[in-house]
């Protein structure tokens, strides 16, 4: 009986969705107030529409109700209540869901907290997220209903969560980046928004940014979190596949972050209004796309949704309206009055141009290596090809390089004029030895130096003293910069320790696949790998082979657990890593096959500063969600 | 020339060499880093350069996996049920790889004829099966 209420609230809420899509909006256009309708209490109303169905669904998880089919083929009797429900967003039906309640929260959010007076112009944004909002709930309602049932006669215990998602990282990551992605839709129906009310360039622009910042913060957090999951959980010990899911993923940010960069230039001085709205439409538009890509199963991926081509074509026809919508008005937009204040080859607006154009065309060249596979397919009738790791690599570095150095001085860029560059020696002299430093420390940890990575580290130095400098110019006391000049600098830094952590892991990195018997030991790098024993582990919902190995340097020694776990339910093995972390290096080993008797094969790896990938993305996380919490209260 | 005329210019120049490079970096990219996939049967038609780095795939036999007691060694068949194809490959397999399951390697072929993998791609779902292999299968029955 409760799944079916669940299904019904579900419907109400598609129902609703669609007069908010359409109701304020009528009563816009025919200026008759007796259509119009409290929108700031609807999005309360939808929010917990979109709830209800979503605690149902936990509900039935924990009370193993399998006669739902997404819990039967989901969860387990066995499974820890703590994964139970987590697995409710474990697969395709529930993720709509909670994907969902995550559009509602944005919307709710803009509804309370948004810095516009124009009554009818946030009417229109709340409308448009309606339709968004409704369009999902039908696509979840027709195509993937989770409240189906298996009736009459019930699973007795469920088919079980897939094993390598039963896990910490992963009952957040999916959550974190659900939020990023659907944040994207108010800055879209911010700009379609804009558009019909032909908003004033600055006025419009100061009223997306806090939500592009806020969608983009989450979107990093959600990418860094899924990359820390593939790193332990995977077994494999990289952190980033090129994987088509991540680059649906890599795609979004990278116009999220590039929008709200054009944002600031659009809100403070005015320009930039026309490509602002254009990117608006294109980073909600890839955020779909990736869900059309992942979810109709036509690229190959570590990511497997249950495939469907139905639910591909459902997404499309969402994609293609929203597009072809949006894009129709701008065509049709006159936006022949406004006014673009000049500005001069060295200022800070051509400097983010400069930033806008480095990021959208390394965005469109992922994606087109992205799909290029489906298009090579189509043209020679069938042939399959794959586009491999080194393509994206290739294309990411020079990009990566261009928009590094255009980091390390932007910020010294002034607007409208002609920049000096007086600051220029200071900072040279700064990131070098900075860069010095940071090879002297790689060298006494390391005994070595690696070539390939100089560029990147020099780079990470270069944009770490461009950011840190530029604070000490402004005399800037200690409120005064929390206040003013936090956010960015904690972006900007974490971006170079990103790249820091990006360069010293993939140049200093060392790995070999090795055989022991017990109290076999093995040299490797600086370390003595000794396998000590194994062990029988009996989980509660799986059986593991577990190996004790130890790392040692000479003066420390410290044990770690590796294991070969095979889930009961479905019999799928899974290797769960011991990994044995350092402020500068994990020291990384993963079981691997039985010889005979006790001899087992295992693949150690060292992984210098690879904490700091994820420590960088943490700041960069941090700093965009601070600058876009300050904005949303400056109101 | 009048300062926004000017800015446009700006503008378009950048516009135009950024996406001059990119088109270049994308084309000498792609064409270096793309794996055709083939299947076996297409592997024993194609008459393939032995060090063109490909893709191939296919159900894995059952009870054709060797693995060697005292190396990572390992060597097993994939077919297509029309043609079968030896995999030689020396490191520790996917949690998933298993016999009767679909699987795509990424290697080339040795003077034998046989198959040199660098990489055994992994999965991390079970009933998942690489639209490669599925089509291969789809089109054999």
């Amino acid at each position: 009986m409760i799944p079916e209420i669940g299904h019904i609230i579900l419907i109400s809420h598609l129902v609703l969705s669609f007069m908010g899509g359409i109701l304020p909006l009528a009563a816009i256009y025919s200026k008759n107030d007796f259509l119009s309708i409290p929108t700031k209490k609807l999005s309360v109303f939808l929010f917990f529409l979109i709830l209800v169905p979503f605690l149902v669904l936990i509900y039935s998880f924990l009370i193993d109700d399998f006669s739902v089919a997404y819990v039967s083929q989901n969860s387990n009797i066995n499974l820890p209540n703590y994964y139970k429900l987590a697995a409710t967003w474990g697969a395709h039906e529930g993720s709509l869901l909670l994907w969902i309640l995550a559009m509602n929260g944005w919307l709710i959010a803009y509804m309370f907290f948004n810095n516009s007076k124009d009554k009818d112009y946030i009417s229109t944004v709340f409308s448009i997220s309606c339709q968004v909002i409704f369009a999902f709930s039908l696509f979840t309602l027709f195509t993937s209903n989770p409240f189906e049932r298996i009736l009459p006669i019930p699973p007795l215990s469920g088919a079980d969560l897939n094993p390598s998602l039963q896990d910490i990282a992963f009952t957040v990551h999916p959550p974190l980046l659900y939020f990023g992605y659907s944040g994207l839709m108010i800055p879209f129906a911010i700009s379609v928004a804009a558009m019909l009310f032909s908003k004033d360039t600055k006025e419009w622009a100061s009223n997306s940014r806090p939500w592009t910042l806020m969608s983009c913060s989450f979107l990093t957090l959600g990418i860094a979190l899924g990359s820390w999951w593939a790193y332990y959980e995977l077994g494999w010990g990289g952190w980033w596949f090129w994987d088509p899911v991540e680059n649906a993923a890599f795609i979004p940010w990278l116009l999220s972050v590039a929008l709200f960069h054009s944002l600031i230039a659009s809100e403070n001085r005015g320009v930039y209004g026309k490509w602002s709205i254009l990117l608006s439409i294109f980073a909600f538009a890839t955020s779909l796309l990736g869900t059309f890509l992942v979810r109709s199963g036509i690229l190959t991926s570590v990511h497997a949704f249950a495939l469907d081509p139905e639910r591909g074509l459902f997404i499309l026809g969402i994609l293609a309206f929203f597009i072809i919508g949006s894009l129709f008005i701008y065509s049709i937009k006159d936006f022949e009055n406004e006014t673009t204040p000049s500005y001069e080859l060295t200022s800070k607006e051509f400097g983010f141009l400069l930033n806008n154009l480095l990021l959208v065309v390394l965005a469109v060249s992922i994606l087109f290596g992205t799909i290029f596979p489906l298009i090579y397919e189509a043209i020679t009738d069938g042939k399959q090809i794959s586009v491999g790791a080194p393509y994206f690599e290739v294309i990411l570095f020079p990009f990566a390089l261009a928009l590094g150095l255009l980091q390390g001085f932007a910020l010294y860029l002034s607007w409208g004029t002609s920049s000096s560059f007086k600051f220029l020696p200071r900072l040279l002299i700064e990131s070098v030895s900075i860069f010095v430093l940071i090879l002297i420390i790689l060298f006494i940890l390391f005994d070595n130096l690696h070539l390939t990575s100089f560029a990147t580290i020099f780079l990470s130095s270069w944009i770490l003293m461009g950011t840190l400098q530029i604070n000490k110019n402004k005399n800037l006391n200690y409120w005064r910069f929390l206040r003013k000049r936090a956010a960015v600098t904690f972006a900007h830094s974490g971006m170079a320790i990103l790249t820091l952590g990006v360069a010293v892991v993939s140049s200093y990195s060392i790995e070999k696949e090795i055989i022991l018997a017990p109290d076999d030991s093995v040299e490797f790098g600086n370390q003595t790998i000794l396998f000590k024993n194994t062990e029988d582990i009996m989980g509660p919902n799986y059986f593991s082979k577990s190996a004790t190995m130890s790392f040692s340097d000479g003066s420390n020694i410290s044990d770690v657990l590796t294991e070969k776990r095979t889930y009961s339910p479905s019999g799928q093995l899974t290797t769960e890593a011991g990994i044995k972390t350092e402020i500068f290096q994990d020291l990384y080993i993963s079981m691997g096959d039985n010889l005979e008797a006790d001899i087992w094969s295992f693949k150690v790896q060292i992984k210098p500063f690879i904490r700091w990938i994820w420590l960088g993305a943490l700041m960069i996380a941090i700093g965009s969600l601070l600058a876009g919490i300050k904005r949303v209260r400056k109101t | 020339m009048n300062p926004i005329r000017k800015q446009r210019l700006y503008a378009l120049i950048a516009i135009l060499i950024g996406s001059l490079l990119a088109t270049w970096l994308v084309v000498s990219a792609l064409s270096e880093n793309m794996n055709l996939f083939y299947s076996p049967t297409e592997i024993k038609e194609a008459n393939l350069d032995q060090g063109t780095l490909i893709r191939a795939g296919g159900m894995v036999k059952a009870g054709s996996i060797i693995k060697s007691k005292d190396s990572l060694d390992v060597s097993f068949t994939v077919t297509d049920y029309q043609n079968d194809l030896l995999i030689k490959y020396e490191g520790i397999l996917p949690d998933l790889f298993a016999e009767n399951a679909g699987v795509v390697v990424r290697g080339n072929l040795t003077p034998e004829g046989d198959f040199l993998a660098i990489e055994v791609l992994a999965k991390h779902d079970e009933n998942y099966m690489p639209p490669e292999v599925a089509k291969l299968l789809d089109s054999k029955e």
